[in-house]
């Protein structure tokens, strides 16, 4: 049991998918706990990639390729845990976009990759987003939170706008954080957002700490 | 020859500042694209242009940062222009500057960045439509008469190589080539994760003139990288540092380094062994004039 969690860790670091694939049908074959799989193997995988991102060691693309092994493991054990007993905490439903006017995709993408592989349940609903479709998919999909991401300071007032509208619609209990390059702490308690998020990293512990 | 890699032997050459801040200074407005007021707005072009030559700058380049078919298609909100016809008429606007300029021995640089989209395991571009798209923009460079080709802000080492290849295969003017890296613990990298070494012995290899680096560093952060590049390769380096890290006013990014800080940062970077220098996001007129006047005096 204790080589088997070391290697689903293992497979998540290296971005190995189809080894990922195949140590989560495993621990069904097998009967394996998984919740102390997912936890203890997969996810201590993917903590380790994000420490490590962090750390300067590993980049984007391995990144990526962490998170996508990480979908992989999760896509098969999940359903294992649904309505089961002792199944996960449910850790919460975010709904990510860049804001309108904006394009950039990548770091969202990467926000949303990680709040994925961590646990969460996503919509990502792209780039160019309006300000009214955050709101009305949050209120829709019953969110925790909405994620918006902003790369240019002539889109980021949307931010500030999204945040508008949930009080206009006495939707303050959804929980809103911001990112992109040009914002900052500073700029997410200016426009009342309950967290900046720097990083894939940071979002993820953002929103852990603040759901439930 | 037209004489860049010659002049670039005999002196540090000066390249010109930012072109999207000077341009929403005067009305571009949210979801523009900056590549469109070729043709919407040539006159501000012109104007710029010129003013970057008033400062001092030896080279000024077009403002063609995101005019690539790819790019252009997802930054243009009401229809992309065509790419041919936009990259010439930029560059023919930033000739006419030089032409009209009172001194000689100043040069075009043909503008050249990212696609805006990522290679697998980040995205879905292919090698080939990379290449394809900067054929298309360079060759268009090309017929609009640009001295050199500047491949800036890559993030991905192999967007740089295409885009070099690119080059090379419509033209035989010098290419020159920034990445764009962070400042990470372990020395600088791109956001891929392609260190200074990689760029040093990639970039060469393909033919580029001058390699460097731009954007996301600060002038301060960007001296020590210049001493790193120097140690790895013989390849004349330029190095284009954003005006300071940008901090939000009022809903809008300020940058708020004062030019002189930022030319002693690029003197520093000349002793560390750059051969050419100039600004990126947030820099104006103004720090290539206080950059010229240091450079004068050295």
């Amino acid at each position: 049991m204790k080589e088997h969690l070391k290697e689903c860790m293992q497979a998540i670091i290296d971005g190995d998918t189809e080894r990922s694939e195949k140590l989560a049908k495993l621990t069904l074959e097998k009967g394996m706990p998984v919740l102390e799989v997912i936890n203890k193997g997969f996810v201590a995988g993917i903590r380790e990639v994000g420490r490590l991102w962090e750390e300067g060691e590993l980049f984007l693309p391995e990144l990526v390729i962490g998170a996508d092994a990480m979908k992989m493991a999760m896509g098969i054990l999940r359903p294992a845990l649904e309505g089961g007993e002792g199944g996960p905490d449910r850790l919460g439903h975010v709904v990510i976009g860049t804001i309108e006017g904006d394009i950039h995709d990548i770091g969202k993408t990467l926000v949303a990759t990680m709040l994925a592989a961590n646990g969460f349940e996503v919509t990502d609903l792209g780039a160019d987003v309006p300000v009214a479709k955050f709101v009305e998919t949050a209120e829709e999909k019953g969110a925790d939170w909405i994620a918006i991401s902003a790369l240019l300071t002539t889109t980021m007032p949307g931010q500030k706008k999204v945040i508008e509208q949930l009080e206009a619609k006495s939707l303050g209990n959804i929980r809103v954080m911001v990112g992109g390059a040009p914002c900052s702490a500073e700029w997410a308690s200016e426009i009342g957002a309950d967290g900046y998020a720097g990083d894939a990293v940071a979002a993820v512990a953002l929103a852990k700490g603040k759901t439930g | 020859m037209n004489g860049f890699l010659e002049a670039l032997r005999e002196r540090v050459m000066l390249f010109d500042g930012g072109m999207g801040s000077m341009l929403i200074a005067v009305g571009l407005v949210d979801g523009e694209a900056p590549d469109e007021w070729s043709i919407k707005r040539p006159e501000v072009l012109l104007d710029v242009h010129t003013k970057y030559l008033e400062a001092g700058a030896d080279v000024i380049q077009t403002n063609t940062f995101g005019a690539t078919s790819i790019k252009l298609a997802a930054s243009c909100r009401d229809g992309a222009p065509e790419t041919a016809a936009l990259n010439i008429r930029a560059a023919k606007i930033a000739r006419q500057a030089l032409d009209e300029f009172i001194l000689g021995g100043r040069f075009l640089a043909g503008d050249i960045g990212p696609t805006g989209e990522f290679f697998p395991p980040m995205g879905t571009l292919s090698v080939d439509a990379a290449r394809n798209a900067f054929r298309e923009q360079a060759a268009a460079l090309e017929r609009g008469g640009v001295d050199l080709y500047l491949i800036e802000t890559m993030y991905d080492i192999r967007e740089a190589v295409e885009a070099i290849r690119a080059v090379k295969e419509v033209s035989d003017k010098p290419v020159v080539c920034e990445l764009t890296m962070e400042r990470k613990k372990k020395g600088y990298f791109t956001i891929m994760g392609d260190s200074p070494e990689k760029a040093a012995e990639i970039l060469v290899a393909e033919g580029a003139a001058v390699i460097g680096a731009n954007c996301s560093l600060t002038s301060g952060e960007m001296i020590d990288l210049a001493g790193e590049m120097r140690s790895l390769t013989e390849a004349p380096l330029l190095f284009q540092p954003n005006a300071g890290k940008p901090e939000m006013a009022g809903g809008k990014a300020v940058y708020r380094q004062d030019p002189e800080a930022f030319a002693v940062d690029l003197i520093k970077m000349v002793e560390a062994g750059a051969s050419a220098v100039g600004g990126c996001c947030g820099t104006t007129p103004d720090f290539i004039r206080a950059v010229r006047a240091r450079l004068d005096r050295m």
